[in-house]
């Protein structure tokens, strides 16, 4: 069974370039457009990794880990490792999403590099994927 | 017909000469967009109209100073944070413990040799904050110092200034926010280096084939990444180089990947370690063993010679 990741972002655009770079990095990719999109999709078949923009248009990062947690702990499902990936740069705010429960965080904007260099650092690659990563 | 490479190839083979002569560094013919892309910009900021005229001033007039600019900017490699964490692992599971109990106390001393943009010397910095790496150091303090060719990297490696898309290259959200600030200038979407992690850090300008004397002695010597670019003869005075500037059962680690090539007397390899070194305590003889011929062609030579003095 492949790998899977969700990517969740307003932008078709982002969506798209981000999907490219990660299906090199071996994941399959599914993506969502809301928080409650995503929120479906992993009520179905949860993926390993979920990247997402911290502002969807219906909810905010911290409020999207909490209502996945929950949903998780229901299912007896473990946590999907969580990326943020959003235009936000201050310190403060990636304290919060750190301290919310993500596992690393993106800003925007970003290159193949740096998406391969945050999945390695939160442990998503192995092999061959791991030895090309910026690591 | 001209290929990618809008710089005359009568000058791009004379360029790879003065790299050889003054870095050591071997150029390949694969590395035309390079020159292309660095030379160009250097061009630019030194207000020359085209890469072909400054080249042309360059071996015209022969200003050292022109010729070292060059050469920097054709040997300054890319680089990022935590780059080739396995030799990372092997100075703080290896050689820090090792030098740490055999000290005690004081301070440990370590060259970055070939520094670039400083990433290496930053990120041990951060991982010596690390509680348990810490907890190890006890009462040692680890200073840290850096060295390579004057350019824009060294430059760079001083103010600890970094790009957003550097400070997000090998460096985890948690070590960025801990150690570095974003830079508040409207417009700008640079970092900066937290003045913590420059304590007991400096960075320092070395003469392109400039000997060691200068350098200081050292605990340990990292020069990784880059052993594989130099010609053999600069290979052999770089290691020698650095052997003196060692202390007695200091250690010289290079990339987890890289090994010396020849054997040197002083320097001898730690078993499960890879590219890492230690040095001995002999006398300072540094030749690779076996390799430099001493100009003796015979006993009897030697035996007239001793019989004259």
């Amino acid at each position: 069974m492949s790998r899977r990741c969700l990517i969740v972002d307003q932008s078709a655009m982002v969506r798209r370039v981000a999907a490219r770079i990660i299906r090199e990095l071996g994941f399959e990719v599914i993506e969502a457009r809301t928080g409650q999109d995503a929120l479906d999709t992993c009520a179905g078949l949860t993926p390993e990794a979920i990247m997402l923009d911290w502002k969807t248009p219906d909810m905010g990062g911290a409020e999207f880990i909490a209502k996945l947690r929950v949903m998780m702990q229901q299912n007896g499902t473990p946590m999907p490792t969580i990326l943020f990936c959003t235009g936000e740069r201050s310190v403060e705010q990636i304290v919060l999403a750190l301290k919310a429960g993500a596992d690393e965080y993106i800003m925007k904007p970003f290159d193949s590099d740096i998406i391969g260099s945050k999945f390695a650092l939160a442990g998503l690659l192995d092999g061959e994927n791991l030895a090309c990563a910026v690591l | 017909m001209r290929g990618a490479l809008s710089l005359r190839p009568t000058y791009y083979e004379a360029l790879r000469r003065l790299t050889l002569q003054l870095a050591g560094v071997q150029m390949g013919s694969d590395h035309a967009f390079l020159v292309e892309t660095r030379l160009s910009s250097l061009a630019r900021k030194e207000g020359f109209d085209t890469l072909d005229s400054m080249v042309q001033e360059l071996f015209s007039v022969g200003k050292s100073r022109l010729a070292i600019q060059v050469v920097s900017a054709l040997v300054e490699r890319d680089t990022h944070f935590n780059r080739d964490p396995l030799s990372f692992d092997t100075l703080f599971n290896i050689a820090l413990p090792d030098l740490i109990e055999k000290r005690g106390g004081g301070r440990i001393d370590l060259l970055s040799y070939g520094c670039g943009s400083g990433q290496d010397i930053y990120s041990i910095a951060i991982r010596a904050r690390y509680a348990a790496v810490r907890a190890m150091m006890g009462p040692v303090a680890l200073h840290m110092t850096g060295v390579d060719y004057p350019s824009q990297a060294l430059e760079r490696a001083r103010t600890g200034r970094y790009t957003h898309f550097e400070v997000q290259r090998g460096l985890s959200a948690r070590d960025l926010v801990a150690n570095f600030t974003p830079d508040l200038a409207p417009g700008s979407t640079d970092w900066l280096t937290a003045a913590h992690l420059k304590e007991n850090v400096t960075f320092q300008d070395m003469h392109l084939m400039a000997g060691s004397e200068s350098m200081g002695e050292y605990h340990i010597v990292m020069f990784r990444g880059a052993i594989a670019h130099y010609s053999r003869t600069a290979r052999v005075r770089v290691i020698r180089s650095l052997t003196k500037t060692l202390r007695p059962y200091g250690y010289l680690i290079l990339g987890s990947g890289e090994d010396l090539q020849d054997s040197y007397s002083e320097l001898e390899p730690v078993a499960g370690a890879p590219g890492l070194y230690r040095r001995l305590k002999h006398d300072p003889m540094t030749e690779p063993v076996g390799k430099q011929p001493n100009g003796q062609t015979s006993f009897e030579g030697a035996k007239t010679r001793r019989v004259g003095t």
